[in-house]
């Protein structure tokens, strides 16, 4: 589904070219939910951005549903990102001045591709996400944890082939960062999406079905879940402290 | 909503605070920009402002600053309209619009925004000047003159700025969109605007700069005339300004970023100052704006009470009623018919003096000028032994026409100047070489004490046997008469000095129908050596743009100041002083109007911008637990800066140049009287003007605290 083969992107910090990631490689299969975790600096975020076709990357290649990214020119890079990819970011980006339910059209609208269809799918998953109640109202009237299940079904609209999560938790209380994981299990269970997740959390990566370390722009480990939630949260906290010398709180 | 232009027509109803404030700012720019040059390119205005003149000149320096005023009000508006668009454009692009398809849409939106709002400016600016001006009409003067015409050609003047403003929108937007990070277009609307580190001296050494700045760009033209013999071009006496301008930017740069109390109130005033420093660039250029245009406004506003209080001033202090002169060979009325007209209006004469004078040549140097295209014109200097022509007296006639009881030694001759012993500059200077032109008889003579006396400033008095060794001979063209007499209750006479100021000119003959530059000593020299003199000839004239006397034009103010022949009648210099200069004093009155209303419209727009992007601050700061008081006294602290510290910086630079031209001007220097009741009533303007601002200033402050729910 997603291939990244040894990614290089680096910055101009002043005159001096400083390498964020330095030859990441990975894949994610179908219906796979895939976090990836990393002390600050380490890449994640912009390996997220390279991936959402937000910033160009300076060499490798990413392979999304065949197609390589590198190949393909700004309008195309555009096609991708409303059709083919999701996205749920760390404040939501919901527009103040439309409505849940419109919120959660936007990439069709934007594609030109608003029907009877889409509406009752729109509908569908506003009660598959528990919006139902509010999906006439406005952003600044519902609660983080629904604005943030409004984002998840936004980026489900389209069906896309991958989900891209930008610390979606991040702003959310334990609650609704529940509410909010949840989602994305449904969305993996009900509708076969695939999920790719950058996140500080360890309980939310727990979660997921494989976790990426990243540490200095390099993949330092991928764990897999045994089975057990609980299991692998201890897991992977043991690993992120190894990763960062025996510092438990270089993550967390 | 089906489409992505229902989307965006959605959003548009939804921001359409954005779209008013954009569309506002932009058509107050072309409302104003059009108001000013259909005033500006008005044959009305412009047949009271000489060509190549300093008025004109004036006009145009502060048309220019308007016009950089107003395009740097228009980017900033459109900057904090690109920066609210900032957020939906990203989310946008994030979520696969195409770049196209948003600038495609953005596009749009600038089109209509631009071309209604300037259309609308352009279309409604003319008719804005012609209701102001209706208004001075009715309130303060009307005179035959004020009849206000427009030239279509101020169009062009809109239209262009019209397209400055679009192009700059579109250019904006289209920087705003290329920008490849999407994030960064996320993120916009959330960026502060760090500026570079201030260093501690830059307020001081803004400063010396702006004092710096202001003495160089006055005195460097004079040198260059007076030293170098060389009239630089306007460029290049105006790179001598520039370190005012810098020095202005260093102060205000200072101010926001820094502030003044550093030490003292580091802490007290921490929230206001770092607030203010995080939107350091666009606050401190809309202050130098802010600073610039009131400097405009004032020098505008100065011009109509400086003209009128040192004239009036004049008026008061002149010694006589009534003074005129006239070429002997013409039929002016003399005592018998003067007496028989005031009789005819019941006034009563109380002294009457008629002296005679006479025309003769006199030496001096003139200036042989050579154009140097862009380089400027540059001009030596020659002696010649007859240079030009001025009046003299003898000493007897001066006696008796002052008053006073002067004794020129025999062969000396002594120049008049002002009441003040000032206005050396229009005076002719020294001279030491006449020449009587019917004759060819000549004196040197040696220059004497100068006189003071302004009804004959310029003349000059010769011993009364020297002046009848000269003048013996002299044909009546090259002679004239000088009168002066009193009357009494000169205020009740006004029908009387119309009445006998009419006759002088109806009685006045075709060959005496010229301005005051016209000598007719240099009339003959020209005749002599070129056949002909460039001011007889109408179409010289007309293409040098110079006055041509007119007769039938005697109520207009170009005639009252030029004709060479004008008497000066106390009750009818103050009665039309007025109506005479209504359209020169009004125009002055509307450009700092102009001036007035973009500063304070700016200064409005930014403390609410201030407002909008800072809710989030004092929402923060009331959870930390701040007072009203001092979330008050924070707010007050930036909209007061954003008004006090430009107004105050534009007022004292003004007051600075101004007292600056007023002590320079005419030698020797320093203030005369007049000049001084001029600033007087200057003061009570700036007094008058500084309240309004204070009123404008107190209802933005209330609006700002309402906006951020600020109670106290």
């Amino acid at each position: 589904m997603l291939y990244v083969e040894n990614l290089h992107k680096s910055y101009l910090v002043g005159k001096e070219p400083v390498e964020v990631l330095k030859g990441v490689s990975f894949q994610l299969a179908q219906g796979e939910f895939v976090a990836v975790m990393g002390p600050s600096g380490s890449g994640k975020t912009t390996l997220l951005n390279c991936i959402s076709c937000y910033i160009p990357f300076d060499r490798g290649q990413i392979t999304l549903g065949g197609q390589k990214l590198s190949d393909l020119d700004e309008a195309a890079l555009a096609k991708v990102r409303n059709q083919k990819l999701g996205f749920v970011f760390q404040d939501f980006m919901l527009l103040d001045g439309l409505t849940v339910r419109d919120n959660i059209l936007l990439p069709r609208i934007l594609s030109g591709a608003v029907d009877a269809q889409a509406e009752s799918y729109a509908d569908d998953l506003c009660r598959t996400f528990g919006i139902d109640h509010i999906r006439n109202k406005y952003p600044a009237e519902i609660s983080g944890g629904e604005k943030q299940r409004t984002a998840v079904a936004r980026a489900l609209i389209n069906h896309p082939l991958v989900i891209l999560a930008d610390e979606p938790t991040g702003n959310l209380d334990s609650k609704s960062s529940r509410a909010v994981i949840d989602s994305f299990q449904r969305a993996q269970r009900e509708l076969g999406a695939t999920i790719f997740m950058v996140t500080h959390d360890s309980f939310a990566a727990s979660f997921c079905d494989r976790v990426v370390l990243l540490q200095d722009g390099v993949v330092y480990d991928t764990l897999t879940n045994p089975g057990s939630r609980s299991a692998f949260q201890d897991q992977l906290l043991a690993a992120i402290k190894s990763m960062s010398g025996g510092d438990d709180h270089a993550i967390l | 909503m089906q489409s992505f232009n229902q989307l965006t027509a959605h959003l548009r109803r939804q921001g359409r605070k954005n779209y008013l404030l954009l569309m506002g700012c932009c058509f107050f720019s072309v409302l104003l920009i059009t108001a000013y040059v259909s005033m500006m390119r008005s044959p009305t205005v412009l047949s009271v402002l000489p060509e190549g003149g300093d008025s004109r000149k004036q006009v145009m320096m502060v048309f220019v600053l308007a016009v950089v005023g107003c395009a740097v009000f228009t980017t900033y508006a459109s900057g904090l309209f690109l920066r609210s668009k900032s957020r939906e454009t990203g989310i946008f692009l994030a979520l696969g619009a195409s770049r196209a398809q948003v600038r495609r849409q953005l596009y749009r939106d600038l089109g209509i925004v631009s071309v209604a709002s300037c259309a609308a400016g352009a279309l409604l600016g003319t008719p804005l000047a012609w209701v102001i001006w209706q208004i001075f009409r009715l309130v303060v003067v009307d005179s035959e003159e004020m009849v206000l015409s427009f030239d279509p050609q101020a169009y062009l003047y809109a239209l262009a700025f019209s397209v400055f403003v679009t192009v700059a929108l579109f250019l904006m937007a289209a920087q705003f969109i290329r920008r490849t990070n999407i994030i960064d277009i996320v993120n916009e609307a959330r960026k502060s605007e760090p500026i570079r580190e201030v260093k501690p001296w830059y307020g001081r050494v803004g400063i010396l700069l702006l004092v710096a700045g202001g003495v160089l760009g006055y005195m460097m033209p004079s040198f260059f005339v007076r030293q170098l013999h060389w009239y630089a071009p306007g460029a290049v006496t105006a790179i001598f300004y520039l370190p005012a301008m810098v020095g202005l930017y260093m102060v205000l740069l200072h101010t926001v970023v820094n502030g003044w109390g550093r030490g003292r109130n580091r802490y007290k005033h921490i929230i206001s100052t770092s607030q203010m420093r995080f939107q350091g660039r666009q606050t401190v250029r809309n202050m130098l704006v802010i600073t610039v245009l009131v400097a405009g406004a004032y020098f505008a506003s100065f011009y109509a009470p400086m003209l009128s209080t040192s004239s009036s001033y004049q008026f008061d202090t002149r010694p006589v009623d009534y003074a005129y002169h006239f070429r002997s060979d013409q039929d002016i009325p003399l005592e018998d018919e003067v007496r028989q007209l005031a009789a005819d209006y019941g006034v009563i004469i109380t002294t009457f003096t008629h002296q005679p004078s006479a025309i003769l040549g006199t030496d001096g140097t003139i200036s042989i000028e050579q154009d140097n295209g862009a380089l400027g014109t540059t001009y030596t200097e020659a002696y010649r032994e007859i240079a030009g022509g001025a009046s003299f007296l003898p000493e007897s006639a001066y006696n008796a026409l002052t008053g006073q009881g002067i004794d020129i030694p025999a062969g000396s001759c002594a120049n008049v100047l002002d009441d003040e012993g000032g206005s050396s500059y229009l005076s002719g200077g020294d001279v030491t070489h006449l020449t009587n032109m019917s004759t060819g008889a000549t004196l040197d003579v040696t220059p004497a004490e100068p006189l003071c006396c302004t009804l004959l400033l310029g003349y000059y008095v010769l011993d009364d046997a020297d002046y009848a060794a000269i003048a013996a001979d002299l044909t009546p063209d090259w002679r004239e008469e000088v009168v002066f007499f009193n009357v009494e209750d000169v205020e009740a006479t006004y029908p009387f000095a119309k009445a006998l100021f009419n006759e002088i000119v109806d009685r006045s003959e075709p060959e005496v129908e010229v301005a005051d530059y016209w000598d007719p000593v240099q009339r003959e020299l020209a005749i002599a050596e070129t056949g002909r003199y460039d001011y007889d000839d109408p179409a010289y004239l007309a293409e040098a743009d110079l006055y041509q006397a007119d007769y039938g034009q005697r109520d207009s103010s170009d005639f009252r100041n030029y004709w060479k022949y004008m008497p000066q009648f106390r009750v009818l210099d103050e009665n039309d002083f007025l109506t005479t200069m209504a359209v020169f004093l009004m125009l002055f009155i509307f450009i700092a109007l102009i001036c007035f209303a973009a500063v304070l419209v700016i200064a409005y727009t930014r403390c609410l911008t201030i407002a909008a992007g800072n809710v989030q601050v004092y929402d923060d700061l009331r959870h930390l637990g701040a007072s009203p008081w001092y979330l008050y006294c924070t707010v007050r602290r930036q909209v007061s800066r954003v008004f006090v510290t430009p107004v105050t910086v534009g007022t004292a630079a003004m007051w600075g140049l101004y007292l600056l031209i007023m002590y320079f001007n005419g030698e020797p220097y320093g203030y005369t009287g007049g000049e001084l009741a001029g600033m007087g009533s200057c003061l009570l303007v700036t007094a008058g003007c500084s309240a309004l601002i204070y009123v404008v200033y107190r209802l933005t402050l209330r609006q700002v605290l309402s906006l951020l729910h600020i109670h106290r």
